[in-house]
């Protein structure tokens, strides 16, 4: 199998992943496809570098988080808390309305933590390990727990705010 | 919502996402054949094009520079054709160091970091570029004059009236540009402290 067939494989399977990552860092549906569209390729341009013996999923969050990042826009301090509106993409009748309300409200909690904060969680409700999410966001072991309980507390925090 | 239920929802999340038709066969294509212009790149590009129009108004200057009799227009004159060549370098410089970073061997933390450094720097940068650029309009005047063998005296109410109000524009808008940058700079800083805390 030649690269270009190669990698075209390894994105078809993996579409979702890149998918997930951009709907957290942007908040319309351009944004949305402009990053799919730079992941992709800063993938394409890192593909020969890829170390086969490193993790596949471990390259592609590394290379889609770091992209996004970078695509932030310069006037943007922060990312809106504005969620995704999937109605545009879905037909209507697949729409549950509960479903939709609950992944607004992941949204809205996802988008009120930082920049690191957001990957870390990412990474976590993607059920990576301690292990992997420490190699891609490059933070020890022990502070990925440890993270992880401060985003926990922040979480609780702000729906008491809310209340 | 505690994060065991944030997990199930994202969950469901996937299952939607693997319903989505995404055209990546048609991206991959256009990718492969190198006519993909990445959005990073097409930032080069215009600082790219801002230096050519820079460095053909110096070269304007320097080429009429014999005209100018007056001493301190023609130190007017250096100082503007200096500012036309060192201005687009810093901005080059600066986006070169943007373009430097590798996506894929960094790891997300110190791609945030750079990034936040970088947003200082460049935060910076455009402070001083229109704090110059601003200075600059104000002194190019005097010196297209004196090229074009006009006296900014010949002009009515130039000094009574048109400079003050420049000078005028020239500060309030310094003012307002330099706060909304040092807002935007304060921001930067405190996420990057919010992240490395």
């Amino acid at each position: 199998m030649d690269t270009k067939s190669r990698f075209t494989k390894i994105i078809k399977e993996n579409e979702g992943l890149i998918y997930k990552v951009t709907t957290l860092y942007t908040n319309s549906v351009q944004d949305r496809k402009d990053l799919y569209q730079e992941i992709v390729y800063q993938l394409w341009k890192s593909f020969d570098s890829f170390n086969e013996q490193a993790k596949l999923s471990t390259w592609m969050y590394r290379v889609a988080l770091n992209t996004a990042i970078f695509n932030l826009k310069q006037t943007k301090r922060r990312i809106q808390t504005t969620s995704i509106d999937f109605r545009t993409e879905q037909p209507s009748e697949e729409i549950d309305k509960t479903e939709e309300e609950r992944i607004n409200l992941l949204y809205e909690h996802i988008q009120m933590l930082n920049l690191l904060e957001k990957g870390i969680i990412l990474l976590y409700l993607e059920g990576k390990s301690h292990e992997e999410i420490a190699s891609i966001v490059g933070i020890s072991i022990s502070n990925v727990g440890t993270k992880i309980s401060r985003i926990r507390e922040k979480i609780k925090s702000q729906i008491i705010k809310k209340k | 919502m505690e994060l065991e239920e944030m997990k199930n929802t994202w969950g469901e999340l996937s299952k939607r996402v693997e319903k989505q038709e995404i055209r990546t066969n048609q991206l991959i294509e256009k990718i492969t054949q190198k006519n993909y212009n990445s959005k990073m790149n097409i930032i080069g590009y215009s600082e790219f094009i801002g230096t050519i129009i820079c460095y053909l108004g110096a070269s304007y200057i320097l080429m009429n520079f014999t005209k100018i009799d007056e001493v301190l227009i023609q130190v007017f004159a250096g100082i503007s054709v200096a500012l036309l060549f060192i201005l687009p370098v810093i901005s080059l410089k600066s986006v070169r160091a943007m373009k430097n970073i590798s996506i894929s061997s960094n790891t997300y933390l110190e791609i945030i970091n750079l990034f936040g450094r970088q947003k200082i720097r460049f935060q910076k940068l455009q402070k001083l570029n229109v704090a110059l650029g601003l200075f600059f309009m104000l002194i190019i005047l005097p010196v297209l004059a004196a090229i074009q063998g006009k006296s900014l005296d010949q002009i009515p109410n130039f000094w009574t009236l048109i400079f003050p109000i420049f000078v005028l524009f020239f500060l309030v808008f310094s003012w307002w540009v330099l706060k909304s940058y040092n807002k935007v700079l304060s921001a930067t800083k405190k996420m990057l402290s919010d992240i490395n805390n």
